[in-house]
């Protein structure tokens, strides 16, 4: 089943297109890649989709239904979830605290709210610093807890928006391990990723935008081959290798 | 004994002094200044709501005060209404105005906001000064409103000695700090934060930010209107220039500031130095230095600034924390 289909999306700023008639198809339990130069357009895509921007034209359906202009609270809601690029925690209150947010999208109640964020912060190794302030943590922490706060309002979807950046290599290999784990608890992870190590092992498929356009769409493999990609993108070393 | 054990026995102790303080105290003077002191404190809390958890930093309550005080005076003065029930309708009128007020400045970033609040507390103050009549209620412009002190009683919310308006402030101020712990803990409380802190992670985490703070906002002046009633019944004098006027608002925006903004203590911290700190040196230094308790005043209000920026409130919960861990630990042993 399509959880997710964006359908000749366009975002427009002015006269800059940022997105132009966008496709994309993400199945149910799928690990989606997006990838892309700098400035080719994958945050907006990623923005439209999460309800930030209303799309200028083009339809976004979620499970089905159209989401597009959707407001991002509501598409909370409804199972779609997502981490920003540049992280935002609650930098006066505890990790705790942080993930609470989330876990109230789902319930009114205190107590459930937090054992539900106990839950996911055990997940994401995040238990021993519960305490600590959110401003606090490290690059690596800070990025788990953009993803804990994400879990804990029990998404289908999840919007994973360059969440590796920054990381040392150990902490990228625990990274791609948890989004395996996301997935295998039956999350639809939509990931945009910088780290071609990391994206080519954990997506299923991947689609490439180049300024705007997707030049490449299927799995891995292809897409490391494909000619346009390695131009736009890649760059001839990668395509040895 | 356990900490909670302690700061059970801590909060019983606090009660039973803040309940006994009138026996002990008999001179009016002091007495008066201990209600101005709870009065500030309970606005203080109210204001907090907004102020503190939402993280904006409105400066026009006054105008609910205003409100909360107009509406049950001029209720009990034309129609022999209840000071009691005109105590809730000034609030519900009050919390109506705040979320009018609230649509369109909460778009409004940092300093706007507050701009555009002041802006709204001068545009309603100017309003009453010049208005007489309002429809059939007498307002009396910049003379203001005299309550002439006739049925004296608890069903007319009016006493001849002091200690009554303390213990009412007393309880109101009480109500208050209960409902805010509570709601601090609660979803509201979370969404508020979250929302203050960085509106678009909160978005994306279910939270509709403006919603939230206009539900903020309208428990806010509701709770601010009621003591607009209070101070109305405690002076029996309310005018433009004293129930709504931007020195209201500033002082108790300045309270929040010195004790510590989005927490529970803070805005009693900020009341219990800044009030005292007002007071006495008006009145010892009022008669030889006219002015001085200002200096004082503002002196007060820079070092804190200076030096805790982030209100009274974060050494001395720590401070706190400290003496409770000793005190549990030694017990223990």
């Amino acid at each position: 089943m399509k959880l997710l289909e964006v359908k000749s999306l366009t975002k427009q700023f002015g006269g800059l297109r940022a997105v132009s008639a966008f496709d994309l198809s993400i199945e149910e339990g799928e690990i989606f890649g997006l990838i892309g130069p700098n400035g080719a357009g994958k945050s907006t895509l990623f923005n439209c989709v999460a309800g930030v921007y209303p799309p200028s034209g083009g339809d976004v359906l979620f499970s089905g239904k159209s989401i597009s202009g959707q407001k991002p609270w509501n598409l909370c809601k409804r199972g779609l979830a997502r981490t920003f690029q540049i992280v935002k925690p609650f930098a006066s209150r505890s990790v705790l605290y942080n993930v609470m947010v989330g876990s109230f999208a789902t319930t009114g109640k205190s107590a459930a709210a937090e054992r539900k964020a106990r839950e996911v912060l055990a997940f994401l190794h995040l238990d021993k610093k519960t305490e600590i302030l959110a401003g606090n943590l490290t690059i690596a922490d800070r990025k788990r807890l953009e993803i804990a706060r994400a879990l804990a309002t029990e998404p289908r979807l999840l919007l994973l928006d360059e969440v590796m950046a920054g990381l040392r290599p150990t902490e990228v290999d625990e990274m791609v391990a948890i989004i395996r784990t996301i997935r295998k608890n039956g999350i639809t992870v939509f990931v945009i990723e910088h780290i071609m190590r990391a994206i080519m092992a954990l997506s299923d498929r991947i689609a490439v935008i180049h300024f705007g356009q997707k030049i490449a769409e299927g799995t891995p493999a292809e897409v490391a081959s494909d000619k346009n990609v390695i131009k736009a993108y890649l760059g001839e070393e990668y395509a040895v290798s | 004994m356990t900490r909670e054990r302690i700061q059970i026995f801590f909060l019983i102790a606090a009660a039973g002094g803040a309940l006994g303080l009138p026996l002990v105290i008999t001179s009016p003077t002091y007495l008066h200044i201990l209600i101005l002191l709870f009065f500030y404190a309970y606005l203080t809390t109210s204001w907090n709501l907004v102020g503190g958890f939402a993280g904006v930093l409105p400066l026009g309550h006054s105008t609910f005060v205003g409100i909360g005080a107009y509406t049950s005076t001029i209720l009990s003065l034309q129609y022999g209404i209840s000071p009691w029930i005109g105590m809730i309708i000034g609030g519900v009128l009050a919390a109506i105005a705040g979320v009018v007020i609230g649509m369109p400045t909460f778009k409004m970033r940092g300093a706007y906001f507050a701009l555009a609040t002041i802006a709204f507390a001068e545009g309603f103050r100017v309003m009453v000064e010049n208005i007489d009549y309002l429809g059939p209620f007498f307002l009396n412009g910049p003379r203001g409103l005299q309550i002439p002190p006739l049925n004296v009683g608890l069903a007319n919310f009016m006493f001849t000695g002091k200690s009554p308006y303390y213990y009412i402030i007393l309880v109101m101020l009480a109500a208050v700090l209960i409902l805010t712990y509570a709601i601090s803990r609660s979803k509201l409380g979370y969404q508020l934060v979250a929302g203050g802190e960085e509106p678009e992670a909160a978005a994306a985490l279910g939270i509709n930010v403006a919603r939230a703070k206009l539900i903020a906002m309208a428990m806010s002046s509701f709770l601010t209107a009621l003591a607009g009633t209070f101070y109305a019944r405690f002076t029996l004098f309310i005018h433009p220039k004293s129930a709504m006027s931007l020195d209201l608002s500033f002082e108790i925006a300045f309270i929040a500031l010195i004790g510590g903004r989005g927490s529970i203590a803070g805005p009693v911290l900020g009341a219990l130095l800044l009030r005292p700190v007002g007071d006495f040196s008006r009145i010892y230094f009022g008669d030889k230095l006219p002015g001085l308790h200002l200096i004082i005043f503002g002196v007060v209000l820079i070092l804190v600034m200076i030096y805790q920026p982030r209100g009274l409130q974060e050494p001395l919960t720590r401070a706190y924390h400290r003496l409770l861990d000793r005190l549990s630990g030694k017990i223990e042993k």
